[in-house]
């Protein structure tokens, strides 16, 4: 299991100049899209590729429409949370409309929303669980782009696809308890209050969750196609 | 050859939200902090290009939130109405911190300078002289964007692997096509030619890396591929 370790972002603390103005720019602009972003959500990702690297996920969460939502993912739901990566949660519906390649880098929630392990701190037991019986029923793709886990203290290298656990026996104990204790979630108790639930109609999708495989992203250079060579001469900014 | 405009219609496919959906939402905004997602300072308006592509140009909304002063994150958008779609995201980082990266990591980033300075990236509703300050830091500084969905192409869904996007340069193919510049100008009633005047005097970095802006020197851009592997296991999957 890998820490956490908050290794410093690199830079100067921010100048008083430059809070002043980003003040000003927030009060003047108007933030429609991340202003819709409406629920916390916490859960844990581990890497397709490696299931040993496992890393706590703080999604922000706002609906498309009924079937779809978009989520940014945080370190930490603090003010100073690095952004690491971001989810798209679709229904099942939705979901069926892919094509089989592509259903192999979505996973499915039913095992994290039954089990407990995904949380909505904050939000009372019943009311949680309302929205928690759409979402076990739901698939989801994530990619990370800075990997905390490893200590990077800037996100360096490719995008990281992610997968989501699905059986006991997989996430690190220590980590979902000391998870728990700092946000003052029982998962345990969820687990309990959540065995009703029920996952897909159709059951999980057997090409979901990498097919059962794992799966690496990997840089490729590519030639420009011809038409779009870089241009010899520089027009002077 | 520039592709054709065919961006997918204005919502993904799907119901619209049941009077249900809606409740459990406004709950939620009520009792959670939802800090992280407060932090946004700054909206930005400018345009991106495909690197492994360079004919596909979209125009990008950047919501920004600081972490310090060299350093920020930014959750990026098609539009900036409240149904935009989440595209990606773009870290942007000031050319101290650049230029002590890996000289293979450095490549997987771009420079600023030249959309600031052409007037392709505003800040909209803000007047020119408080946006200064902040176009004078975005202008020597250096971004790294994925964009995860490809709406641009008509996907209704996010698919595929992450693209590695890069930024407007001088120079073919990195030149915005014109008519994504009007569309944007006519929009937000601004004129990206004006301000060309009043951001001439903006520095630049003295030098921008030659790993930067891969695609100027080397011709080449970046593309993801996802492929199979032997996943390390703690327990049986799935």
């Amino acid at each position: 299991m890998s820490k956490n370790r908050k290794s410093k972002v690199p830079g100067e603390p921010t100048g008083s100049g430059t809070s002043l103005l980003e003040t000003a720019t927030a009060a003047i602009q108007a933030f429609a899209p991340v202003n819709k972003i409406h629920q916390h959500l916490c859960a844990f990702h581990f890497y397709s590729h490696d299931m040993t690297r496992q890393v706590e996920a703080h999604h922000f969460c706002g609906h498309q429409n009924e079937e779809m939502r978009q989520c940014l993912i945080y370190d930490s739901p603090e003010a100073n949370a690095r952004l690491i990566g971001l989810e798209y949660i679709v229904s099942e519906n939705l979901f069926m409309t892919l094509p089989d390649e592509e259903k192999r880098l979505w996973h499915s929630h039913e095992y994290e929303v039954k089990s407990g392990l995904l949380v909505t701190p904050g939000i009372p037991g019943p009311i949680e669980r309302r929205d928690l019986e759409s979402v076990c029923k739901t698939y989801g793709k994530v990619y990370h782009f800075w990997q905390v886990d490893k200590g990077d203290c800037l996100p360096l290298g490719v995008p990281q696809l992610m997968m989501a656990f699905t059986r006991d026996g997989q996430v690190y104990k220590e980590l979902v308890q000391d998870c728990g204790k700092r946000l003052g979630v029982d998962h345990e108790k969820e687990r309990m209050n959540r065995e009703y639930m029920k996952g897909p109609e159709h059951g999980i999708d057997p090409l979901a969750n990498g097919g059962g495989k794992g799966l690496k992203t990997v840089l490729r250079e590519v030639h420009l196609p011809n038409n779009q060579p870089p241009s010899a001469t520089r027009v002077f900014v | 050859m520039a592709s054709a405009d065919k961006s997918a219609g204005p919502t993904p496919p799907g119901q619209s939200m049941s009077v249900g959906q809606h409740m459990l939402d406004k709950g939620a905004m009520m009792l959670q902090s939802l800090k992280p997602v407060k932090q946004f300072s700054h909206h930005v308006c400018s345009f991106a290009i495909y690197s492994h592509d360079m004919s596909r140009q979209i125009e990008t909304h950047h919501y920004c939130s600081r972490l310090n002063q060299d350093f920020l994150q930014c959750a990026v958008y098609d539009s900036d109405d409240a149904n935009a779609r989440l595209l990606g995201v773009e870290y942007i980082i000031s050319d101290r911190i650049f230029e002590d990266l890996p000289d293979e990591e450095k490549k997987l980033w771009h420079s600023h300078a030249y959309e600031v300075k052409l007037g392709l990236l505003i800040s909209p509703r803000v007047p020119e002289m408080i946006a200064m300050p902040d176009l004078e830091n975005l202008a020597k500084s250096y971004g790294k964007f994925w964009c995860t969905w490809q709406a641009d192409r008509g996907d209704r869904v996010p698919l595929g692997a992450p693209a590695l996007m890069m930024s407007p340069q001088g120079v073919r193919p990195g030149l915005v096509r014109p008519d994504l510049v009007h569309q944007r100008d006519a929009k937000y009633h601004v004129a990206s030619d004006s301000y060309k005047t009043s951001r001439l005097e903006i520095p630049e970095p003295e030098m921008i890396s030659p790993f930067a802006d891969y695609w100027k020197q080397h011709g080449k851009g970046f593309a993801i591929d996802i492929v199979d592997t032997e996943m390390i296991l703690r327990a049986p999957f799935p």
